[in-house]
């Protein structure tokens, strides 16, 4: 009974991926039973990525991201993975990739398209030329292809984003075809809730203001912002003007982890 | 096998080049430049043309928005191309990578590098060009200009080597000439280390004589700190001995290690400790900006990482003091690098290090002066969290054996540990540029994530971190009760060619010795495999109480600790402090208040350091409550951090800090109280308990002649009056007192000295805690504690030229109790908002504060400010705070008893309007002065 209500979480770890440690407290706070791999642990086949219901690829620098963020990492996914990735989406698992990990999984092909091995779309540079933390505005678009999103559609949402490579691009017949699709789960929005491509509403430069996509099936989520850095009350920089106003904070990264941790259950 | 060259350039923006062109032109002034473009190049050996290809495609090149050529240019049109790299020996961090990558890939490089490509379009002069390369694209001490393709990247040569150095017949001038540049002792010393030879009766190898000079050099020996004191011809006990004896006096059962290991570790909840450690990184940061903050922050996160068995680095801080961005580059002296080059490049450093390691940055501070023109001051903080049970170091064991763990060895960084103890001179970056390193984040990160593992599966006897003077000292250090034997060849290098005594010095990041006892070596080389991180049994202690370096057969060093340990002659330091007279001069009273307040808040000292500390992940973690800036449009900045270490409970754990150099350069014991007074006031404004609270002192000084030594002794004095007064203590801290530049040309400057305090301690609660941003409409602001009426060193002064003699002076009698009123206000609740006061003033708090809230306020003066209301707006006492709370009766209730002021109500009409009595003093729109607040780091950062 207990494994039906903690469905067990891969966590992802390698040389330089530095959050990990939130995204298993997140993953744990909504009822998951999220543990921290490292690659080599599936490399050696000690651990099995089988044996899990969700796969989260954190954020931070994997392998320096040299040459390009996220790219050593992808290429080693590929090469030692690919097949038991395409499997684990056939049998019912998710993946969230947050920030590198969302470069990661663009890298790989995973996203936008599920082809893995062939890109079909980039994070770039950010247009300012630099890295940068801060709190954006989201808006969780409506009726988007992502399975586990569904009844908070449309909803505006706060998180932080903190990278230098989040800008995404495509070219325009993919671009087409991405929203054609419904893949475009998270837009930067301005204070009207409106998508914007005004830094530094939009952070980055992102075409049509995307911020986080999903793959056809729906049940591959990747994101430059850090809901991860999001579901606790005090990770917000301005809970104690909201609790003046009598407005406290909901912490708006949890529902993500929990609606992924209750689809995986009802499957 | 020849090499194959990939050049990626970018179909789409090309942010790099952007960003060249930019700082060009704002630089360099280069009118008749039109862009900049940037290629990648990655160069491939041991592999063919198809092996190129490939890697090119899945690599190197994203055909989405990237071009590439194999084997021939890709720029062709434009006026210049100029091509830098790393100097061979410099490890380029992407090389590990391109191979790693490329083998998963199937394709098998024996080498590779990386270098960048710009190309220069429009019609510039070459000397223009010559500017730009020399100002914004290389440091000739780690980088070079790359003019053909290489016929290889492998490093060839022969390790080892042993020479023997005759010092036994040597003359005083040959020992000072063997000192000099080198060793950098003393003649006492250097006749000290002859005679000791003269007695085993043979000369030392270049091994021994490195050992030696590093044990006993400032940097690790800090012989001032530890020497007599004769202040006026009265003996004083050491400076250290001083602090460290009145810190014991309130250790309590609060602090359970101070002065002895890497860092100060005090209590926290739930059976954990945390801790901290500062140092300074002038020297490196100095020469290579870069890869001296890069590898300042590096070596700062192993020292609270390396105590104990172990422990999570969990925030990092950071402290610079530069001459202004915008120096006359006639002003600076020779050998230095301009202030706006090392400003960029040392945030650079610090942003990447950081941010790579997933350690929040999220406090610190800029200070600017003349005088840093000559050498800045780049200090760095770590703090960590570690377990009660783990906090204490175990001692190794005869039998244990000595592993090294972490990056590999190199020639960098030699002779940094007596490099950072020597002065600046005009040669300086000549000679020493070796000790310079890049720092490679990732090494460190895999390898602490590492050694938790092995911490929390018990196996780790003894820890330390390669600091200063590399081997030598870890290992020294751990060994210096039992002995130890190693056999250096065995130490993985960067690339052959190393001399022993270049092995054994080497400062190359990113390494680490622990004790292990060898039942558990199986387990423990594991767990480092697994995390991919090289470990390598170096040898074992052994009981015999002496130091024994071999190379394979060859001994390098077999040395006695009595010796080591005991040899140094204690310094005897004459002090005397000369008060120095700056001209006695009032600023007159501001004519134009609004373009006074514009000055004041523009000053550097005072602006907006957002556009800094935005570049810095202070919310990696997920730990941080209160980041550096909030309120209505994210940009109020905070006193202090606060975050909660252990996610999903309430604990809170608070750090900040306190400085203002230019006070010490007027009177060094007020000026140290001042920082005393400020960090601690930074540190309760947020919602710190001034009860739960640990100091740690950073000095960086000028070389300690008698006046220098003078105003330390005085410093010192301040800050164990300050431990007496506040019941609190000191439990780690570090010096550097060579901040005295000197010219070829008898020039000589003093940097200011810096006394950098700060403060880390545990709250049970984070939701008690307040912000600077302005709540609500219609509240009311007052000023708690009691103002100095000295202005001397502040920036009201300094924006009317004018330095004074007197600085603020905090009632020291009356902090403490200002200080935990103000805690029991903000425990409370009831304090809407709160920040501390500064430099810019009372009324630079008061702008700041409205900033975070989006609205204004109108201040009412009595009227007996009447004569000189600049004295009281522009006041900068340490230790007083100005607070929003809803009422009167809310203020009356909290602060009876202390001295507290009302000083108006909040509004939401975005002004300031300040009255004396009913006389109207000025109003001033506070969108108009948040603009003039943020626009000079805006302007350098963009």
């Amino acid at each position: 009974m207990k494994e039906k209500l903690q469905p067990k979480v891969l966590v992802l770890k390698t040389d330089g991926i530095n959050c990990d440690e939130e995204m298993k407290f997140a993953f744990g706070k909504a009822q998951g039973n999220s543990e921290i791999v490292h690659v080599n642990e599936l490399r050696s086949k000690d651990k099995k990525l089988s044996d899990y219901k969700i796969l989260g690829l954190p954020g931070g620098f994997s392998y320096g991201d040299d040459v390009r963020s996220g790219k050593i990492l992808a290429i080693e996914l590929t090469a030692y993975l690919g097949d038991k990735i395409n499997d684990f989406i056939n049998h019912g698992g998710l993946i969230l990739g947050i920030c590198n990990g969302f470069q990661v999984l663009i890298r790989t092909g995973l996203l936008p398209f599920g082809t893995m091995g062939g890109m079909q779309a980039t994070l770039s540079n950010n247009d300012s030329g630099k890295f940068e933390c801060r709190s954006v505005n989201l808006k969780i678009t409506d009726k988007n292809a992502c399975v586990f999103l569904k009844d908070i559609e449309g909803k505006i949402v706060s998180y932080p984003v903190a990278h230098g490579e989040g800008k995404f691009f495509a070219r325009e017949k993919k671009l087409e075809k991405i929203e054609n699709e419904k893949l475009v789960v998270f837009r930067y929005v301005d204070s009207l809730d409106n998508p914007t491509q005004q830094y530094p509403d939009n952070p980055n430069g992102s075409l049509n203001a995307i911020a986080g996509i999903c793959d056809p099936t729906g049940k591959i989520l990747g994101l430059m912002p850090h809901p991860e850095r999001a579901v606790e009350e005090t990770q917000y920089p301005n809970w104690r003007r909201q609790r003046i106003m009598n407005k406290p904070i909901e912490p708006e990264g949890l529902p993500i982890f929990k609606r992924m941790v209750n689809y995986v259950n009802q499957m | 096998m020849s090499i194959h060259e990939i050049r990626v350039g970018q179909k789409e923006r090309d942010t790099k080049g952007e960003g060249v062109f930019h700082e060009a032109q704002r630089t360099v002034g280069a009118s008749g430049l039109e862009k900049v473009v940037t290629t990648r190049v990655y160069r491939l050996e041991g592999t063919d043309e198809a092996g190129a290809e490939k890697l090119a495609k899945k690599l190197f090149a994203e055909q989405i928005d990237q071009v590439h050529t194999i084997n021939k240019p890709l720029i062709t049109d434009a006026q210049n191309v100029i091509e830098v790299a790393y100097k061979p020996g410099v490890m380029n961090p992407e090389a590990a990578s391109i191979l790693k990558a490329a083998k998963d890939l199937g394709v098998n490089l024996t080498a590779a590098d990386s270098s960048t490509e710009y190309g220069f379009y429009g019609t510039l002069k070459i000397d223009e060009i010559n500017k730009i390369v020399s100002r914004l694209l290389v440091n000739k001490t780690v980088e070079r200009i790359i003019d053909k393709k290489p016929k290889t990247l492998i490093i060839e040569g022969k390790s080892g080597g042993v020479r023997i150095v005759s010092i036994r017949d040597a003359l005083e001038e040959q020992l000072a000439d063997l000192s000099k540049d080198k060793l950098f002792l003393d003649s006492q010393e250097m006749q000290v280390i002859q005679s000791y030879f003269k007695k085993i009766d043979r000369d030392p190898t270049d091994c021994e004589l490195e050992i030696i000079a590093a044990r006993w050099s400032e940097h690790c020996g800090h012989k001032t700190f530890k020497a007599k004191v004769i202040v006026d011809g009265v003996e004083k006990p050491p400076l250290y001995t001083r602090i460290k004896e009145t810190a014991k006096k309130y250790f309590g059962n609060f602090v359970l290690s101070a002065f002895e290991d890497n860092s100060g570790v005090v209590k926290f909840y739930d059976e954990q400790a945390i801790n901290g450690k500062v140092e300074t990184h002038n020297s490196p940061s100095a020469v290579e900006p870069y890869g001296g903050a890069m590898t300042g922050s590096g070596g700062v996160f192993r020292d609270p990482q390396e105590t104990g068995q172990g422990a999570k680095v969990i925030i990092s801080t950071d402290m610079f003091c530069f001459a202004s961005p915008d120096l006359n580059p006639n002003r600076l002296p020779q050998g230095t690098l301009h202030p706006d080059y090392l400003q960029r490049r040392v945030v650079a450093g610090v942003r990447d290090y950081g941010n790579r390691m997933g350690i929040p940055t999220n406090n610190g501070s800029v200070h600017y002066h003349e005088d840093f023109r000559a050498k800045p001051t780049v200090i760095v903080g770590a703090y960590g969290i570690l377990p009660e049970n783990r906090v204490q170091k175990g001692k190794p064991h005869i039998g244990d054996l000595v592993v090294v763990i972490g990056g590999r060895t190199g020639r960098d960084g030699l002779h940094g540990a007596t490099f950072s103890s020597g002065e600046m001179t005009d040669r300086t970056i000549d000679v020493n540029s070796s000790a310079v390193q890049i720092g490679n984040a990732i090494e460190e990160k895999r390898a602490f994530d590492a050694l938790l593992e092995a911490r929390d599966e018990n196996l780790i006897r003894a820890l330390t971190d390669c600091g200063a003077a590399g081997f030598s000292s870890a290992i020294g250090e751990l060994a210096e009760d039992v002995g130890a034997t190693v056999d250096i060849s065995k130490a993985p290098l960067k690339y052959p060619g190393l001399k022993v005594w270049e092995i054994w010095l080497s400062e190359s990041q990113e390494r680490m010795v622990a004790a292990i006892d060898p039942s558990n070596i199986e387990k423990f080389m594991k767990i480092f495999k697994k995390y991919n991180v090289e470990a390598t049994v170096l040898g074992k202690f052994d009981g015999s109480n002496r130091l024994k370096v071999a190379y394979g057969d060859e001994v390098a060093a077999d040395l006695d600790y009595d010796f080591l340990k005991y040899g140094l002659p204690q310094r005897a330091m004459k002090a005397h402090w000369e008060k120095p007279h700056f001209e006695k001069k009032e600023p007159d009273s501001p004519t134009d208040w609004v373009d006074t307040l514009k000055k004041v808040l523009s000053h550097g000292n005072v602006c907006s350091k957002e556009p800094i500390v935005r570049q810095y992940d202070h919310g990696v973690q997920g730990t941080n409550a209160l980041p550096p800036f909030t309120g209505k449009e994210f940009d109020g900045p905070n006193d202090s951090v606060v975050i909660t270490p252990i996610l999903g409970k309430p604990y809170g754990m608070v750090v900040s800090h306190g400085m203002n150099p230019i006070l010490n350069k007027i009177d060094p014991y007020w000026g140290s109280i001042w920082a005393t007074a400020e960090a601690m006031a930074n540190y309760v404004a947020v919602g710190g308990d001034p009860d739960e609270a640990a100091l740690i002192n950073n000095y960086i000084w000028p070389f300690p002649d008698k006046q220098e030594m003078g105003s330390l002794d005085k410093s010192v004095d301040a800050v164990v009056d300050c431990m007496n007064a506040l019941g609190r203590p000191v439990v780690s801290g570090k010096d550097s007192l060579s901040s005295t530049y000197r010219g070829k040309d008898g020039q000589i400057i003093k940097i200011p000295p810096v006394l950098a305090i700060s403060v880390f301690g545990r709250i049970p609660d984070v939701k008690k805690t307040v912000t600077s941003d302005i709540k609500k409409e219609g509240s009311l602001l007052y000023i708690v504690g009691r103002l100095s009426s000295d202005m001397g060193g502040s920036t009201f002064y300094d924006i009317n030229g004018i330095v004074g003699n007197e600085v603020p002076k905090v009632d020291l009698k009356l902090l403490p109790k200002v200080l935990r009123r103000m805690h029991e206000a903000i425990k409370s609740g009831e304090i809407l908002a709160c920040h501390d006061v500064s430099e810019g003033g009372i009324i630079g708090s008061i702008a700041e504060m409205t900033f975070g809230g989006n609205c204004g306020v109108e201040i009412k003066l009595h009227i007996a400010f009447n004569g000189a209301p600049e004295r009281f707006l522009f006041n900068e006492t340490a230790g007083t705070f100005v607070v929003e709370v809803e009422d009167d009766k809310t203020a009356n209730k909290m602060f009876s008893g202390l001295p507290y002021i009302q000083l108006g109500k909040t509004t939401r009409d975005k002004k300031i309007n300040v009255k004396v009595g009913s006389n109207d003093l000025f109003s001033v729109s506070t969108d108009e002065l948040k603009q003039v607040w943020k626009k000079p780091l805006k302007t350098i950062f963009g």
